[in-house]
């Protein structure tokens, strides 16, 4: 069968859909341990094995058929009740799932996958068998023979029948019976197996490995629909092009009569018109729901929460929100991480659980939703919560900030001390998570995404945390500003509000300008003393900016208005504070400010930072 | 022979098989080809549109192939056309069952081109005797 015409284009076909057929049947597995019995539930993952199987065996890769022919075989005899399903049943399919995604990894590298370890195979003959299950094993035992002992004898007798009943039936070719022969050796030699051979498979909690690195998608399925309405606008600008270069021609001529005019206008309106919607369409044809990506959690829960011995459920909703495509790739990551915290640190064990009144089952929540211009995603957990105490004393012993500091932080800001560098609240580490390296790199994660993170924790009730991401990253909705003569853009995202500066409402805390508003101390900051420049008026206006945990009021000359645009990055030169660059409606070119990279170095060089502002004390604050 | 121009009508409820056999059924020479992506699908392609030959997947969602090959052999508008279930199995009790639902012939996952243009001949030669 190798040869296929364009063997890797539907290779790459059969890895798309066959992973996300296994994340299917993965989550469908998670859901079967609620409700062993179900019918529908067994039929489905049996389908999602047998499929994978067809795939394979087309694409010949006979070591992924092995297993899957197995896991299906010992589903057939799930869903009509020759076999119950126990917890070890369930360790060996998951184990089994995560060999075949691991080698959807080996294939989209373009590697055969190795033939898989003899131990999954041994133990899922000896499942097959019914041999696993200790308790069980007596009564399955016997229940699986008779059926191989009926099998084997009459399958001539039968065939025979086949071939009378149709002409065409009559030639099964030679392959069905290379693929029912593993069946039969299966059934028949396992009872002589021990169950000693099921034994190293619970061992391994390895298959994430596997989930995290998921093999890197270079194509995408889009809906028809979309693509037709992309190349219907495209057409529909090049009718209203054709048109403007007819108005120019009557314009270059001399004809400058009000219905020209007027038809240029419209013509005009159109084309913004159009364009938008297409720029629009484009995105959506990046836009993927982003159920492929928490479709992979509920298994990590699973697994994770198995090996903590905890009882916990993650429930997921919002599958179907949309969001760029790359993004989705690089939020698995952080997502990962936060699913696997709120599982080991987040909720309780059973005992724990019960022992202050709660249910012994904890409840995590995954959400997407899409407010406004943005994608909120939530992973609230209903645990212990977090001691802004204990996160404060605990950022002091480890050196992180200095006892003033701490402080001077409230309840929330404590929180926020999770995302430094080097923070870990457990003492002990545990291989699953507690090394210290994580939240910070979840955050900047975020943040390079555009995006924002907040915690919301309450004590014995559990924790909230939230991330805020734009649609898209290719076109970023500002706000222009203007400071020392020259635009600037700063994403919108960040903007609360603008007010005006009225120099007597500015107060000195700690040496520091700050305007209260509406009961909240923000820090002034002023742009030109950010950029390191010299300011060339007194600021009238103040923008409200909120970061992941800061709030300041950023001072400016005035403002232009908003915008949406397109960063294009500066090559070669990366002057501090600024993410690109982009074009104004009049051609002129607009830097586009990082607000973060900004601050961050105002903190760094705090000391000097003051001194600027006494030195250009006559204009600033 | 088989009539190169004949419509063909391929249901699986995974795209990329749909691909392999459209493949397949393309080193033929056959190319009037359309799809579905399970047996209702099918069903509700068949009663609208004209096909000539059904190759169909057994194990699917929503309507099975074998259910489906029994909604077509009770259609007295459908029931005579050639139908090919492709399935992974090569269970005797499935073959059985295929055949008596009325299948024209019955073909095991994997298979080649030549497998497929051999089992097709023989259909249309039982028909046309």
């Amino acid at each position: 069968m190798s040869d296929f015409a364009g063997m890797e284009d539907l290779m790459q076909d059969f890895l798309l859909e066959s992973t996300e057929l296994l994340s299917d049947v993965d989550n469908k597995l998670c859901e079967l341990e609620k409700r062993p019995n179900d019918k529908a539930l067994l039929n489905d993952i049996f389908r999602g094995f047998h499929t994978i199987k067809g795939g394979a065996g087309f694409l010949n890769v006979s070591a992924m058929v092995t297993i899957c022919h197995r896991t299906e075989n010992l589903f057939d005899k799930l869903r009509n009740g020759e076999l119950p399903l126990s917890s070890e049943l369930m360790d060996v399919i998951l184990d089994a799932t995560g060999v075949v995604r691991g080698m959807f990894t080996t294939l989209s590298q373009g590697l055969s996958p190795a033939v898989p370890d003899a131990g999954l195979l041994a133990a899922l003959d000896s499942a097959l068998a019914g041999n696993l299950a200790v308790p069980a094993a007596p009564v399955a035992a016997p229940a699986a023979t008779p059926a191989a002992a009926a099998n084997t004898p009459d399958w001539n007798v039968l065939h025979a029948a086949v071939t009378k009943a149709t002409a065409a039936a009559a030639s099964t070719p030679a392959p069905s019976a290379a693929v029912a022969a593993p069946v039969v050796e299966a059934v028949v030699e396992t009872p002589a197996m021990p169950v000693v051979a099921a034994k190293p498979v619970p061992a391994k909690v390895a298959p994430q490995q596997g989930m995290a690195s998921a093999p890197p998608e270079n194509t995408i399925r889009i809906d028809t629909v979309r693509l037709d309405q992309v190349l219907n606008l495209s057409g529909e600008i090049g009718l209203t092009k054709n048109r403007l270069t007819t108005l120019r021609t009557e314009i270059l001529q001399g004809n400058m009569e009000t219905h020209t005019l007027r038809s240029l206008d419209e013509a005009i309106s159109q084309l913004d018109l159009l364009v938008s919607d297409l720029q629009n369409a484009v995105m959506k044809t990046r836009m993927q729901p982003i159920g492929r990506l928490f479709q992979k959690y509920p298994r990590l829960a699973r697994d994770l929460a198995r090996q903590l011995g905890k009882e916990v459920e993650l429930v997921i909703t919002g599958e179907e929100t949309e969001l760029d495509k790359t993004m989705i790739e690089d939020l698995n990551d952080p997502l990962v991480h936060l699913v696997r915290n709120a599982v080991d640190h987040g909720v309780e064990s059973s005992e724990e659980r019960i022992s202050v009144g709660k249910k012994p089952q904890s409840l995590v929540q995954l959400s997407a939703e899409q407010v406004g211009d943005h994608i909120v995603i939530e992973i609230t957990d209903d645990g212990k919560g977090m001691n802004p105490e204990a996160l404060r004393r605990k950022a002091i012993e480890k050196g992180l900030i200095d006892a003033e500091t701490a402080n001077g932080l409230d309840e929330k800001q404590c929180l926020q001390l999770i995302f430094l560098p080097g923070f870990s609240t457990k003492d002990q580490i545990s291989n699953v998570s507690g090394r210290g390296v994580g939240m910070d790199v979840v955050r900047t994660n975020i943040q390079k995404l555009n995006g924002r993170i907040d915690i919301n924790s309450e004590q014995g009730v559990g924790t909230r945390i939230s991330i805020s991401l734009p649609l898209t990253l290719a076109i970023l909705p500002v706000l222009v500003v203007r400071a020392c003569n020259q635009p600037f853009a700063v994403p919108l995202a960040m903007v609360r509000e603008i007010i005006p500066i009225d120099v007597s409402a500015i107060q000195e805390v700690s040496g520091r300008p700050t305007i209260v508003v509406r009961d909240e101390i923000l820090p002034l900051k002023t742009l030109a003393n950010l950029l390191n420049w010299a300011p060339t008026q007194k600021p009238q206006f103040g923008v409200l900016m909120q970061s992941a945990e800061k709030s300041f009021i950023l001072a400016v000359d005035s403002f232009v208005g908003r915008d949406d645009v397109v960063i294009k990055p500066l090559q070669n030169i990366r002057p501090k504070g600024v993410a690109g660059a982009t074009l104004s409606g009049d051609g002129s070119v607009v830097l586009v400010l990082d607000m973060e990279d900004l601050l961050s170095g105002q903190a760094d060089a705090s000391g000097s930072g003051t001194m600027m502002l006494r030195n250009a004390d006559n204009y600033s604050y | 022979m088989i009539d190169k121009n004949m419509r063909f009508l391929v249901v699986d409820d995974f795209s990329t098989m749909r691909r392999i056999v459209r493949n397949l059924l393309k080193e033929l020479g056959i190319t009037n080809v359309d799809e579905a992506e399970d047996g209702q699908v099918a069903l509700h392609k068949l009663k609208t549109q004209h096909f000539d030959f059904i190759v169909s997947d057994w194990n699917m969602p929503n309507m099975t192939g074998i259910e489906l090959l029994r909604a077509v052999r009770a259609d007295p508008q459908l029931k005579t056309l050639p139908f090919l279930m492709i399935t992974a199995e090569a269970k005797r009790e499935n073959i059985i069952e295929a055949a008596t639902a009325g299948a024209s012939g019955y073909i095991v996952k994997p298979f080649t081109a030549a497998t497929l243009e051999e089992k097709m001949g023989k259909i249309f030669q039982s028909l046309n005797k």
